[in-house]
C-alpha cells in the first residue's frame, strides 16, 4: 500500500473542490475582474435552490468549497450558507474585505473557515484603488488585521498588472508584518473585464521576469515563516494543461450553471434543474466533447477569444 | 496520532482520496490505506491497527506491521497526520 499523488479525475465519484460564485453583486468595479461582476444576475439561485446544492455537497462529501462572487459578503444568505457547511467541509472565502468590521470578523472566526482570502492589489492605497475602482485599501488592510486578531487564517491575493506589478516585494513584506498566513499570486488571467482591458493591464515580459525574480527572493526570505504561492502559468498554459488533465473541480456561477473551466464559455450543467452528481458526470464527458476541444485549441491560437469566456454555450 | 486540521478523507471505489485542503495537496491510497486512515480517525494506536488488519486480511503479522509502519511514516512525511 502506498500514498500516491497521481489521480485521474475520472476515477472520483464526485468533485474534490467546488468554486462557487454565489452572487454577481459587487460594490467595486475592478478593471481586471474575471467575472465582470457588478450587478446581480436576474436569474441567480434563490435560497431554496442554494440549500439544495449545499445538501448535495455535504452528501457527496466534497471536501473543499471556495465561496466567491461578486462580493460574497453582500449575499443575503452568506452566513447561513457558511453555517450550514461549517465542520462538514473546508471553506475558503474570497472577498474584497470591505465589509469586514470587528463584529463580522468575530462571526467569521466562529465559522472556522480554512481561510479568508482578501484581494489586495497594491502596497499603497493609490495603486490598489487605481485598479479596484471604488475600492478602499485601508478597509482591505483593516479586514486583514481584524481577521488575524480573531485567529482566522488570512491570505492575501495579488493580481499583477502594469499598475501594481512593481509593488509585489513591498506587499509581501507588508503581509508578513500583518501576520497573514500566505500570499497568493500568479499571472493576470485574460478573462472577463481583464480581457477587455488587456492592453492597459497586461505586464510586459520584462516586468514579469522582475516580478518572478522578486517572488523567488521573497520565498527564500520568508521560508517557514509565511506561505508565498505563485502559479507560474498564464491562462493559455493552464488551458493546454487542463485539456490533458482536467481538474477534479466544478465552477458554479450565480445562476446555478456550471462552467467547464473559467477561460472557456462552455456550461456542463444547471444545478437548478440537475443533480450535482449528474453535472459531475457531464463535466467528465464535457472535456471529451469535440466542440470543447476544437474551441479550446482555437483559443490557444488566438487568445483574444478569451474575451468570449462569459458568453455561455450550453453543451 | 491524528489527522491534521483541514485534512479531509473521502472513500472511493479504489480506496480513499486524502485532501489536505490547507496546503491544497491531494493524495490517493488503496483499500488497506483507507482502513488505516479510518482507524487513525477513530483514535486507534499502531498496535491496535495492526491487530485489526491482521484479522481482517488474514495476513502474517510481520507483513502487516511493515506495511502499517511504512504507510504511517508516509502520512507523517507528507504532513497528513501529526
Amino acid at each position: 500500500m502506498e500514498l500516491l499523488h497521481k489521480i485521474d479525475f475520472k476515477d472520483l465519484k464526485a468533485p474534490l473542490f467546488i468554486a462557487w460564485q454565489i452572487n454577481s453583486e459587487c460594490n467595486l468595479g475592478c478593471l481586471h475582474c474575471c467575472e465582470e461582476a457588478g450587478h446581480s444576475m436576474p436569474d441567480e439561485m434563490n435560497k431554496e435552490e442554494i440549500f439544495n446544492v449545499l445538501e448535495q455537497i455535504v452528501d457527496l462529501k466534497i471536501p473543499y468549497v471556495a465561496l466567491s462572487g461578486g462580493e460574497p459578503l453582500l449575499h443575503p444568505n452568506f452566513f447561513e450558507i457558511c453555517e450550514f457547511l461549517k465542520d462538514k467541509t473546508s471553506i475558503k472565502v474570497e472577498t474584497n474585505g470591505e465589509f469586514i468590521d470587528e463584529r463580522i470578523a468575530k462571526k467569521i472566526a466562529n465559522l472556522k473557515f480554512r481561510s479568508v482570502q482578501i484581494s489586495l492589489d497594491g502596497a499603497t492605497p493609490f495603486t490598489h484603488e487605481r485598479l479596484r475602482l471604488g475600492g478602499n485599501w485601508e478597509k482591505a488592510v483593516m479586514a486583514c488585521k481584524l481577521l488575524i486578531k480573531e485567529g482566522v487564517n488570512t491570505e492575501i491575493v495579488f493580481v499583477p498588472t502594469k499598475f501594481n506589478i512593481q509593488e509585489i516585494g513591498q506587499l509581501i513584506d507588508m503581509a508578513y508584518s500583518l501576520g497573514v498566513y500566505g500570499v497568493y499570486t500568479g499571472k493576470i488571467m485574460r478573462i472577463g473585464r481583464a480581457a477587455q482591458n488587456w492592453r492597459m493591464l497586461c505586464p510586459s515580459e520584462q516586468e514579469y521576469e522582475n516580478f518572478f525574480a522578486i517572488l523567488n527572493e521573497k520565498i527564500k526570505q520568508y521560508d517557514g515563516k509565511m506561505k508565498i504561492y505563485y502559479y507560474p502559468y498564464d491562462v493559455i498554459e493552464e488551458l493546454k494543461y487542463r485539456l490533458e488533465y482536467p481538474a477534479a473541480s466544478l465552477l458554479i456561477i450565480p445562476n446555478g450553471k456550471v462552467k467547464l473551466i473559467g477561460p472557456l464559455p462552455f456550461i456542463c450543467g444547471d444545478l437548478k434543474k440537475q443533480k450535482l452528481i449528474d453535472v459531475w458526470e457531464n463535466y467528465k464527458i464535457g472535456w471529451q466533447n469535440p466542440k470543447v476541444r476544437e474551441f479550446a485549441k482555437k483559443v490557444i491560437e488566438q487568445p483574444k477569444l478569451l474575451a468570449e469566456s462569459n458568453k455561455w454555450v450550453e453543451l | 496520532m491524528e489527522l491534521k486540521k483541514f485534512v479531509k478523507i473521502r472513500e472511493e471505489k479504489f480506496g480513499a482520496v486524502i485532501f489536505d485542503t490547507l496546503r491544497e495537496k491531494v493524495f490517493v491510497t488503496n483499500e488497506t490505506g483507507k482502513d488505516i486512515l479510518n482507524l487513525l480517525k477513530d483514535g486507534k494506536q499502531i498496535e491496535e491497527i495492526i491487530d485489526i488488519l491482521k484479522e481482517k486480511y488474514e495476513k502474517n503479522g510481520d507483513e502487516i506491521r511493515i506495511d502499517v509502519n511504512k504507510f504511517i511514516s508516509q502520512l507523517k512525511e507528507n504532513g497528513i497526520i501529526t
